[in-house]
């Protein structure tokens, strides 16, 4: 971490120069979104369009968290407890998306009609 | 005593104790925050309705992020100056850092306020209709009118009143035509505040009171209502009861008594003496019979379970005779309030009622806390005058497709385009343009089944939003950024090119304002920006104490001080970093 | 670090910090202190409270379930108002409605508000910083504001019962749609108790959380000199897991209340699925939502909740089994590794409690197989502390007493918790009374018998004097009987297919299932008299724990007083301390010289070898000791 004057006049230049980096990027990420010549994918929101914002995001968020939050030279133990946290929220993500995508299936196969595993007597395909 | 390690690292760790604790504790929140994009994720990945994409104006998002992203560095200058002990460029850089926590807390509450007023109705065939509620009053003889304050007076307004020939009707019943001017008062009449046009209308005769349940607020709303159409609500016959060791019965209240809370909760007083006696009262018997029956049995037996021998109980009838008895409900009528002395006369009240907190029927209506409204429903003036600034027909569409009917026939069948000429023709025109969109993007090529690689969305090719309406209105473009900040804009003349639409309350499935009721997308939106927000004020508190409170410790202790704001900065980031991630899934996808 | 200091050294001059020191006065001192040992001792007296009330609640359901159509009897309803039974009680009956209240605020109380604050806040609060030889925790304000937080959220879901709906009635797990809708037809949301189950929650969460920063802060930073990860009793090394299942488990349901606060309140559907009727017709929800994220969201910390729960008891019987058997404590590197293990595979197993929401077979066989997988590490607890016991001499005392029969019930709960785990059993045992019956032997005779353990082993550093014997004995023995003859019976009643949430003990569902000669009743009915076995057993259990009561109170003041202030010669850092350990804790700077359980020692004179007392010139030279001290970092 930065301890001394010099160190810290230095660090700041960065701190600036992360912070204009992160408008340019928010400016990238609406730029996407809204402008249709940049739309990637099919037209529209879809998830290509998805998957880029979240990218741009998780460059933001690294970012913030490299240098503002001094994670670039933080010792181990912040990353340690921190990582859990970020390994146990993508666990509950990860294995409730599974449970949600893994339902008992009804009749015969995989079909449009029961894709969302819940229960509809009236979508059911009858044996 | 000093607690070790608050100033200087411990040397194993490296680290001092607030330092452990800050990213212990965003470790904490990114599971909270994590908890609530999982609920994002699976809400929208299985919703059953057409989830609203880039729903929410850009631009304040937008502003936003670039204040929290400001305010990011400002925090961590107002850190380096602390570490360079130049307490005047920390003060700058802090209160910098909290103007931007108040800016965006200031922008948020824009946002949130543009959602609070703007009305959205779900109808029984799926067509959502957005836009905002015209206004009424209520004048002093129980008259619904239209309310126009003034300088609001679109054309359109006008032009919807005078629909009435289409079978439209806008305009209240008879003898109210004075009050489509506005909110005047003369002929001796007087105006109440004005209210949305999304009310329940009810024409009362009578109301009865659960003693038990009723709720102070609605009652005096009640008393309120009849009062200001010089109306009072009267007992319509003597109340006798007693409670617990009374001999007689006593008069309670006596007929003609006016409805007063006070009388209420003397009532409920008796009420709730009278069923706790005969609760005691019954308790009594049952034991003794109880005890009489277990006796009676032969002593292998006196443990048999209770359901085995229920059947013999024999319940003491002596014990009946200290029952006691006390109203538990109370019947008032309407009446007209005549000067002293001479009779009253049996009337009715309109009532005004949030549609929420009422189960409205035909002829009678129970309010939220079990009060009962009899008379009749004024169906006329329950229904949602509206200026719609979006048509969706996105969930007609998709129900369509789930039942295999095409979604352009259900479209044709629905009721808002068999009732509403006007949106009849919007429809079609929009049909037009879309079409020729779809020609357009043609010239992209085709796949190998022959369907056109890039085609209209469905919410362009299902959704009539506002900037479309007044394109179609006017024939150009919807200029400049900040128009519509934060929604559709109302009060320029782009009002004009909204239809008006008047939905029958039986018609709806589902009405309410862009809260949290309206669907899970708005409900996921506040949840999270609410918290979020909380997170703002609650940061800017905490660096708000280091600034104002700091100079102390930065005399005694620079070090700590600093130690302290580069925790309160690490909070800070996270905050940032969070909305880092709320801007886009919120506001562009 | 400070070496741009241009203005004032840090060495001096923390004059913000010594008001803590001077004379508190009577509030600062008993209420409002700062100090963790005031605060644990006011968690401690609070949470019996709430262990005594969730008891009482009980009772009233045991009788009713047990004499289903007979009237509470006086010594059970007397407390009640005149009023309050009018509402809640059918002449003298336990109502349908008052039975699930009474339910769902039994589980409510026992976990969140008795057993947790009692386990990882009052002995973790005492017992934590004392024994790594730390002055007070990291951030003794927080510890106080923790305290607080708990304090207003267990008001909140008391007064609950006290307003026009009654307290919350959708069962202590509060699922989503039930719990989102129920008491709905009240006039004002923000006056039901459902609701205010969500606001205490919030609070207790709170509470939890900044408890648990403080933990683990304290762990990692405040350790002695020379005490190192190796040399920490095992009970720090349970409280470190459970401060972390506590901080990374709460949020998620923090997360899930909100959202059903949300739905309850703001009438947004978070949890309400399209298309849902009630008995007053169709919701007026826009609807879309999932009852299924909040049974995962709840899960996903109540799993972890289990080990919260359990832990601290497990640390309090690892203490005193050392103590009183004089052998080191048999494996407790394993012990250590396991119980890390067991801290992060309890995160991903939640779903076993889901199996009957429809969940396919392969994301079952994960969850089997990870509960299947988190049955090692709980076993090698268990069977070290079995053979810790094994070859020593062991002296009975009260506290050994609870630790020693806190195994083979930790045991059953345990064990019977291993069919639950395999979804295909799950399916059948599922909302039986053997979940019941299972859940009850791990928390009752496993988790509260290692607590009261605690209590009476750590009583003596607390107020200086012994619990009476004589009163701890009448204590443990009917206890032990009664409780067993409370709950074993529930697990035979459970596989019978005796439902948890029969109010009436399975009487309504006689009557129907007579009528349609329903094989499963006819099963259920031979095991009903069981009923009035187990509730008077439940009833007996709460005289029990009468002389507990008198003895903590009594002993306060009138106990034998301890010899000295290391009374059981045991060798961790919390008897090095004063009797009872003034402010600050400690009378010199404590450094530890080795492991924390070095009984019986061949080349030790006494049988016991304290952490903190230098080795003589015969043992061999200790680990290395890190020097560290504010001096010398620079």
């Amino acid at each position: 971490m930065a301890d001394s004057v010099a160190e810290i006049q230095k660090a700041k230049k960065l701190y600036l120069f992360i912070g204009l980096t992160l408008f340019f990027f928010t400016v990238v990420t609406v730029a996407v979104a809204t402008v249709e010549i940049l739309d990637f994918g099919g037209r529209g929101f879809d998830h290509v369009d998805a998957v880029i914002g979240l990218i741009i995001a998780s460059i933001k968020a690294s970012l913030v968290m490299l240098i503002f939050m001094h994670l670039n030279h933080e010792k181990k133990l912040v990353y340690q407890l921190f990582i859990m946290g970020i390994v146990l929220g993508v666990f509950l993500m990860v294995l409730t998306a599974w449970a949600f995508s893994d339902p008992i299936r009804y009749g015969k196969g995989t079909t449009e009609a029961n894709k969302s595993g819940f229960y509809d007597p009236e979508k059911a395909p009858q044996d | 005593m000093d607690i070790p390690y608050t100033v200087t690292a411990r040397k194993d760790t490296g680290l001092y104790n607030a330092k452990v604790g800050i990213w212990l504790f965003l470790a904490s929140e990114v599971m909270l925050f994590g908890g609530l994009f999982s609920g994002y994720v699976f809400l929208r990945v299985y919703a059953d309705f057409p989830w609203p994409e880039r729903a929410l104006p850009v631009v304040p998002g937008l502003i936003n992020t670039f204040i929290l992203i400001g305010s990011s560095v400002t925090i961590v200058f107002a850190w380096a100056a602390l570490k360079m002990r130049k307490w005047r460029q920390f003060q700058v850089f802090m209160i910098i850092t909290l103007l931007c926590a108040g800016l965006f807390m200031v922008l948020k509450g824009i946002e949130y306020k543009a959602k609070w007023s703007h009305q959205a109705v779900r109808m029984k065939d799926f067509v959502v209709i957005e836009g905002h509620t015209h206004k009424a009053t209520i004048d002093n003889t129980g008259h619904i009118h239209h309310y126009h304050p003034e300088g609001e007076h679109g054309e359109k307004g006008h032009a919807a009143i005078g629909d009435e020939a289409n079978g439209m009707i806008l305009v209240a019943a008879e003898g109210d035509s004075h009050g489509e001017e506005g909110h005047h008062s003369d002929e001796g009449l007087t105006q109440s505040e004005p209210f949305e046009f999304n009310r329940v209308v009810f024409k009362a005769d009578s109301v009865t009171v659960d003693l038990e349940k009723f709720y102070d607020p609605v009652i005096r709303d009640l008393m309120k209502q009849a009062q200001d159409q010089g109306k009072s609500i009267v007992l319509t016959g003597d109340l006798y009861g007693r409670s617990t060791h009374e001999v007689d019965e006593k008069l309670l209240a006596s007929k003609g008594d006016l409805l007063s809370l006070g009388m209420l909760k003397k009532l409920r007083a008796v009420h709730l003496d009278a069923k706790a006696h005969n609760a005691a009262i019954k308790t009594k018997q049952n034991r003794k019979a109880w005890a009489q029956l277990r006796g009676s049995l032969p002593k292998d037996q006196k443990g048999a379970p209770s359901y085995k021998i229920k059947g013999d109980l024999v319940l003491d009838e002596e014990f009946n005779k200290f029952l006691v008895s006390a109203p538990s409900s109370v019947r008032f009528e309407i009446m007209d309030a005549a000067e002293e002395g001479t009779e009253k006369t049996a009337a009715s009240a309109t009532f005004v009622l949030k549609p929420r907190e009422v189960r409205e029927g035909a002829e009678s209506s129970s309010l939220r806390d079990g009060t009962l409204l009899e008379g009749e429903l004024d169906a006329k003036h329950s229904q949602i005058e509206m200026a719609a600034d979006a048509i969706d027909f996105r969930f007609v569409a998709q129900r369509a497709v789930e039942k295999g009917i095409d979604p352009e026939v259900a479209i044709q069948n629905t009721w808002l385009i068999k009732n509403n000429p006007e949106v009849k023709e919007l429809w079609a025109e929009h049909k037009s343009h879309i079409d020729k969109l779809a020609k357009e993007l043609e010239k992209h090529g085709f796949d190998k089944n022959g369907k056109p690689k890039q085609f209209p969305t469905d919410t362009e090719r299902y959704r009539m939003g506002w900037q479309e309406l007044v394109n179609m209105g006017e024939g150009k473009e919807v200029m400049g950024v900040f128009s519509g900040f934060a929604g559709p804009n109302h009060k320029k003349d782009y009002a004009k090119h909204f239809p008006e639409i008047v939905v029958p309350r039986e018609e709806t499935n589902l009405e309410s304002k862009f809260t949290p009721r309206w669907n899970n997308y708005y409900a996921i939106y506040f949840l999270i920006t609410g918290l979020h927000g909380l997170h703002v004020i609650g940061g800017a508190l905490v660096l708000g104490h280091f600034l104002f409170c700091g100079k102390k410790m930065y005399l005694n202790n620079p070090e700590r001080l600093a130690n302290r704001v580069e925790v309160g900065g690490l909070f800070w980031h996270f905050v940032d970093l969070v909305w880092i991630f709320l801007f886009p899934i919120l506001y562009l996808m | 670090m400070s070496a741009a200091a241009p203005t004032a050294d840090h060495d001096h001059g923390h004059d913000d910090h010594h008001h803590d020191d001077h004379h508190p006065n009577f509030l600062q001192k008993y209420f409002f202190s700062t100090d963790h040992k005031t605060i644990g001792i006011q968690y401690g007296l609070v949470s019996l409270i709430f262990l005594l009330i969730g008891f009482c609640l009980m009772m009233v359901m045991r009788w009713s379930i047990a004499y289903p159509h007979e009237p509470l009897p006086e010594w059970m309803s007397f407390f009640f108002s005149e009023d309050w039974k009018a509402r809640w009680l059918q002449d003298g009956m336990v109502k349908g409605e008052t039975y699930n209240m009474f339910g769902a605020m039994h589980g409510t109380i026992m976990v969140f508000l008795g057993v947790v604050p009692l386990g990882f806040a009052a002995f973790g609060n005492y017992v934590t910083p004392l024994q790594i030889g730390a002055i007070d925790m990291a951030f003794p304000k927080l510890n106080m504001m923790s305290f607080w937080l708990y304090f207003v959220g267990g008001l909140l879901m008391l007064a609950s019962f006290f307003l026009n709906t009654g307290a919350a009635q959708s069962g202590w797990t509060n699922y989503s749609p039930l719990a989102g809708i129920q008491q709905s037809g009240a006039p004002n949301q923000w006056m039901t108790g459902q609701t205010w189950w969500l606001l205490a929650m919030v609070f207790l969460i709170s509470s939890s959380l900044l408890g648990s920063v403080n933990f683990i802060t304290t762990i990692i930073n405040l350790r002695a000199k020379g005490l190192t990860w190796m040399r920490l009793p095992f009970f720090v090394w349970a409280m470190l897991v459970t401060g972390f299942l506590l901080l990374l488990a709460f949020p998620p349901l923090e997360a899930a209340a909100l959202m059903q606060l949300s739905d309850r309140v703001f009438g947004s559907s978070f949890f309400m699925p399209s298309g849902l009727v009630t008995g007053n017709g169709a919701l007026e929800v826009a609807g879309s939502g999932s009852p299924l994220l909040y049974q995962h969201l709840f899960w996903f910390l109540g799993h972890p909740e289990v080990y919260v729960l359990l832990l601290p008891a497990i640390a309090c019987v690892a203490e005193i089994i050392p103590c009183n058997t004089r052998k080191p404590l048999w494996g407790y590197r394993p012990m250590v590794w396991s119980v890390l293990i067991l801290g992060f595979l309890s995160f991903i197993v939640w779903a076993h409690h889901m199996y009957l929401t429809g969940m396919g077979p392969v994301i079952s066989t994960f969850f089997q197989t990870t509960t299947v997988l988190i049955s090692i590490p709980s076993v090698i607890l268990l069977t070290s502390l079995i053979i810790s016991m094994w070859g020593g001499s062991i002296r009975f005392t009260v506290p050994m007493l609870w630790a020693t029969a806190f195994i083979p019930m930790f045991g059953i709960g345990g064990l019977t918790g291993l069919p639950l785990a395999f979804n295909l059993v799950g399916l059948h045992l599922h909302d039986t009374y053997y979940v019941i019956g299972h859940f009850h032997y791990v928390v009752a005779p496993g988790i509260l018998f290692g607590l009261f353990a605690g209590v009476y082993h750590w009583y003596p550093k607390v107020t200086g004097r012994y619990m009476n014997n004589l009163l701890g004995h009448l204590h443990f023995w009917p206890s032990l009987i009664f409780i067993n003859l409370l709950f074993f019976p529930m697990l035979i009643q459970g596989m019978a297919g005796f439902h948890r949430r029969w109010y009436n003990g399975g009487d309504a569902y006689l009557a129907q299932a007579s009528e349609s000669a329903n094989v499963f009743g006819n099963t259920v009915e031979q095991y009903l008299p069981l009923n009035i076995l187990m509730s008077n057993a439940a009833f007996w259990l709460a005289l029990a724990q009468l002389p507990f009561i008198i003895n903590v109170f009594f002993a306060w003041r009138r106990g034998k007083k301890v010899e000295n202030d290391n009374p059981w010669n045991a060798t961790t850092l919390e008897w090095a301390t004063p009797t009872p350990p003034g402010h600050g804790n400690f009378t010199f700077e404590p450094s530890v010289y080795r492991g924390p359980y070095e009984y019986s020692r061949p080349d030790s004179e006494e049988d016991y070898m304290p952490q903190w007392h230098e080795p003589s010139q015969s043992e061999p030279s200790p680990a290395p000791v890190e020097k560290e001290s504010d001096a010398t970092v620079a």
